[in-house]
């Protein structure tokens, strides 16, 4: 079974805001997402980690509604609520139940008109901002690894290569100015698309999104950002102190294909044979075999994205944390066999057949949860927002598996020669600045 | 192409409009000649199933002589049977679409497991294998061993951890709960034996309880279950021990030094209750209004006016003999002092002023509609039937917790906050760089010091 049949209607209101309805009437409970198509790949220049900054100050209050209020709303009406940035991407979501589906549109309609923030808002949400990076990445052991040390040896254009959580002095020089410039650039209804998912009716929905947002003006499409990268020709490596852990850890990451390419399906497979958990050929000869590391895992856009919700330069990365009594060199060599060995030999039929099997029942978990068990169908949800901001066809998420479940042994072997070259990668090393207690 | 404003798009803030009432699935509710327990939902959100296998024995049951010998027994489990090696296990995993985990907590052991349903048979029989038949293979078990020594060094880097590790040991001393993970020192001298022994003195059909929600129909799921694990042989379990708890006698602090810590781990706890006590419920709510929810008193106060911290929560956590209350909070290391006075404030606050109606109303209405959340999905569902039946709460406890959370009043949660957010007995941890927090920790008391690996300094 490939071929799925969710329900979704879609349609596009006269100021450009895509609207993406997908009943299912089983539970009393909606789930709304707003997703804008910006991320923080594209902030600007100087302003390091300000799409997530910009993020937080979506919660601080718009036109109608002041802060608190949209916090106070949504947990009042028995719901929860959050956003998330992401390369190219940017999301506000709720969960709710359905009695509550107006006022969730009514709020994210309210801020997508107009933000109303004042300088108190702002540094209030920096210094919150702050203690977000240090709980997460400089107070942490491990933290950004590797998703913040592998981007500025991998990349040299900055837009792809730079602090995504933002450099404090960035987040400190950021203003009111800057806030409202890039609201009024990236926040558009027409770099958005609106999903209703959940308890509710298409036609119904269709209604209530018109009621809601049909009224805000329309505004100019941002220019498209150019992230375009030069051609890698040399592998690259750059090596990180770890401060409090006592292993050591390497992360390579190879240049990953295009969306929608018959190559990003093959390169799906490839990642599946080589990361798909303790099956996979990393984790087996590394963790259980060869006992080199105590644990490898990895994937296209991982740790901070998957395959779907990328929409520009990204990699295929493999994170390993290895024993100290091996040196870095063992380890990369160890992986580089099982590199080879699959340049070489390729992948039976025997071996691809329940990659596709685990495959599909991985994405039926992904449609319907994906985000903890409180936000019932993040991940459809999430599906169809790429879609539909990249791709402009939601209607994707019933057809997608196809292309996945055709794909031979010899497009794998084929594709792994193809990207899994010494000169396209780029190497991150964690190393302890002290050693492990004996 | 700016569209004209259309009329109708209002100002104010839309009403609530009826609520559509949660349908509960038939749920069928059995006990095999063998002890074996099992409940069953049919939920066809997906065209796949979720189960968890419990056994009612965890690391409490060992924690005197070898703590954490549950979850290391859970482990190794997975990794070997009379019947398939490490590998076929994985690769059969893969075969039938599923994923696997197992470990323990305190009180449970589990096997927890997902899969297509078109598997369903061959992957309970996978998990029969590993709750009866598992072989413990020396050598995964020495590899096992190796990788939580590294896990545990790791751990004691993690401010969370430490904090956790901590404020666990002040509250619950040397009863089995006062101990979160094993020394590696402990790991090292864990025997192969032990395991074995565990796993035969705690996984019997009598101590279980199968939970599985997915697309299928609960009667013929049921026939399936019954031919593979009726045979399953029951035998006598170890009980976890239950010792007295530590007295608090007064607030306390303590500090664990974390060199070169850029932010402070604060953690304030309490005794509290388990989910069977009949106050559990208004401590519920009462922390949903203090620190449980986004909109709570402390997140409003800490976070989104002052700006101290990202993520402050407080939590009500039930075990099975005992609970605790606790507030967290990731701060810079120059509001340490300011942070704890307004925990402190807010906890006061809780205990003298009864909570306003609107207050009270919202946080009445977030508990019972993210209850109806957790509900609308194979894994939410899962977990809300493995905790009302695990700790044997009544049978309708899920079906009447909306309108019992509806029922509770001010005075409830004055009750509850004054019981049970303990402000003079409440102990703190705080865990950092000494050097740079420990005046500010003095400030609530004299801290008593320790350093990562947990010795008084």
């Amino acid at each position: 079974m490939t071929q799925l049949n969710i329900p979704i209607e879609n349609t596009t209101l006269p100021n450009g805001l895509r609207v993406v309805i997908s009943p299912d009437r089983t539970a009393p409970v909606a789930t709304v997402g707003v997703y804008y198509n910006i991320g923080f790949r594209i902030e600007p220049r100087g302003r390091s980690g300000f799409a997530h900054l910009f993020e937080h100050m979506m919660f601080q209050g718009s036109a109608n509604a002041g802060k608190m209020v949209h916090i106070k709303l949504i947990n009042s009406s028995g719901g929860v609520l959050n956003g998330s940035t992401h390369y190219d991407v940017t999301n506000y979501y709720e969960s709710v139940p359905s009695n509550a589906l107006e006022r969730v549109l009514w709020l994210e309609a309210d801020r997508m008109r107009a933000l109303k923030v004042d300088d108190e808002n702002l540094r209030n949400q920096r210094d919150v901002v702050k203690e977000e990076v240090r709980v997460n990445v400089l107070n942490q052991p491990y933290g950004g690894f590797p998703w913040l040390d592998l981007p500025p040896i991998a990349y040299r254009n900055w837009s792809n290569a730079h602090n995504f959580y933002g450099d404090f002095d960035d987040l400190d020089a950021a203003n009111l100015d800057d806030v409202q410039k890039f609201f009024k650039t990236y926040y558009a209804p027409s770099n958005a698309v609106l999903l209703i998912l959940g308890d509710v009716d298409a036609d119904e929905g269709i209604r209530l999104a018109e009621r809601h947002f049909s009224s805000i003006p329309s505004g100019p499409q941002p220019n498209p950002a150019d992230i375009d990268e030069p051609p890698q020709l040399e592998e690259r490596r750059g090596i990180v102190e770890e401060k409090f852990g006592t292993l050591p850890g390497v992360a390579i990451g190879y240049q990953s294909p295009r969306r929608l390419t018959p190559e990003w399906h093959a390169a799906a497979m490839l990642d599946q044979a080589l990361h798909g958990g303790r099956a996979g050929r990393v984790y087996r000869k590394l963790v259980l075999e060869q006992q080199i590391a105590v644990d490898a895992e990895g994937g296209i856009h991982y740790p901070v994205g998957d395959l779907f919700d990328y929409n520009g330069p990204t990699l295929m990365v493999t994170r390993i944390m290895h024993k100290p009594e091996y040196s870095v060199d063992d380890t990369i060599a160890a992986y580089d066999q099982i590199i080879d060995e699959m340049k070489e030999k390729g992948i039976t039929a025997e071996e691809l057949e329940p990659i596709k099997v685990k495959f599909r029942s991985n994405y039926f978990s992904m449609l319907e949860g994906g985000h903890g068990a409180y936000i019932p169908r993040y991940g459809l949800m999430h599906l169809l927002a790429c879609f539909s901001l990249f791709d402009n066809e939601p209607s994707l998420v019933n057809t997608i598996l196809g292309g996945f479940m055709e794909v031979t042994p010899e497009a794998v072997q084929e594709v792994a020669r193809k990207l899994l070259t010494r000169q396209s990668r780029s190497i991150a090393i964690r190393q302890p600045a002290k050693k492990g207690a004996a | 192409m700016a569209t004209a404003p259309r009329s109708d798009t209002p100002t104010s803030i839309p009403a609530l409009t009826p609520e559509r009432p949660v349908i509960w699935p038939p749920r069928v509710h059995k006990t095999l000649s063998n002890g074996l327990e099992i409940v069953l939902v049919e939920s066809h959100t997906i065209p796949k199933f979720t189960g968890e296998l419990f056994f009612r024995s965890g690391n409490a049951v060992t924690a005197a002589t070898a703590p954490g010998i549950a979850d290391m027994t859970a482990t190794v489990a997975r990794t070997g049977t009379t019947r398939r090696t490490s590998r076929e296990i994985e690769e059969d995993l893969r075969r039938m679409g599923s994923d696997l985990s197992s470990g323990a907590g305190a009180d449970n052991s589990v096997i927890s497991f997902a899969g297509l349903v078109d598997f369903s048979n061959d992957l309970l029989r996978l998990v029969s294998e590993l709750a009866q038949q598992a072989s413990f293979p020396t050598d995964e078990f020495e590899r096992e061993r190796r990788q939580l020594i590294e896990g545990l060094r790791i751990e004691r880097t993690t401010p969370g951890f430490l904090a956790s590790e901590r404020m666990r040991r002040v509250l619950f001393g040397s009863h089995p709960y006062g101990t979160i993970s094993p020394t590696e020192e402990q790991v090292t001298n864990y025997r192969v034996e032990q395991l074995k022994e565990f796993y035969q003195r705690n996984y019997r059909p009598g101590n279980a309880l199968l939970v599985m929600v997915g697309d299928f129909a609960p009667e013929a799921m049921l026939a399936q279950i019954e031919k593979i694990f009726g045979s399953w042989v029951n035998g006598p379990v170890d009980t976890a021990p239950d010792p007295a708890l530590p007295q608090l006698a007064a607030r306390k602090v303590y500090l664990v030094h974390l060199p070169g810590s850029v932010q402070t781990q604060i953690v304030v706890g309490n005794h509290a209750i388990t989910r069977k006590h009949p106050d559990w419920l208004k401590l519920t709510l009462a922390n949903s209004i203090y620190g449980g929810a986004f909109n709570s008193r402390l997140v409003m106060n800490i976070r989104e006016e002052k700006g101290y911290t990202y993520s402050p929560r407080s939590g009500a956590h039930p075990l099975r003999q005992h609970g605790f209350f606790s507030i967290g909070a990731a701060v810079r290391n120059e509001v340490v002092a300011a942070t704890l006075t307004e925990i402190f404030y807010e906890i006061d606050r809780m205990r003298t002023e009864p909570v306003g109606e609107e207050e009270l109303d919202d946080a009445r209405s977030y508990l019972t509609g993210v209850f109806s959340l957790g509900l609308a999905t194979q894994d939410g569902l899962a977990g809300q039937l493995a905790t009302a039946t695990l700790e044997r709460l009544p049978g309708d406890y899920l079906e009447t917790y909306r309108e019992r959370v509806l029922k509770l009043t001010s005075t409830d949660v004055l009750d509850a906050s004054r019981k049970y957010f303990d402000s003079a007995h409440a102990q703190i941890v705080i865990v950092g760089d000494r050097t740079q927090i420990e005046s500010q920790a003095a400030q609530f008391g004299v801290p008593e010091v320790y350093d990562a690996q947990g010795k008084r300094i």
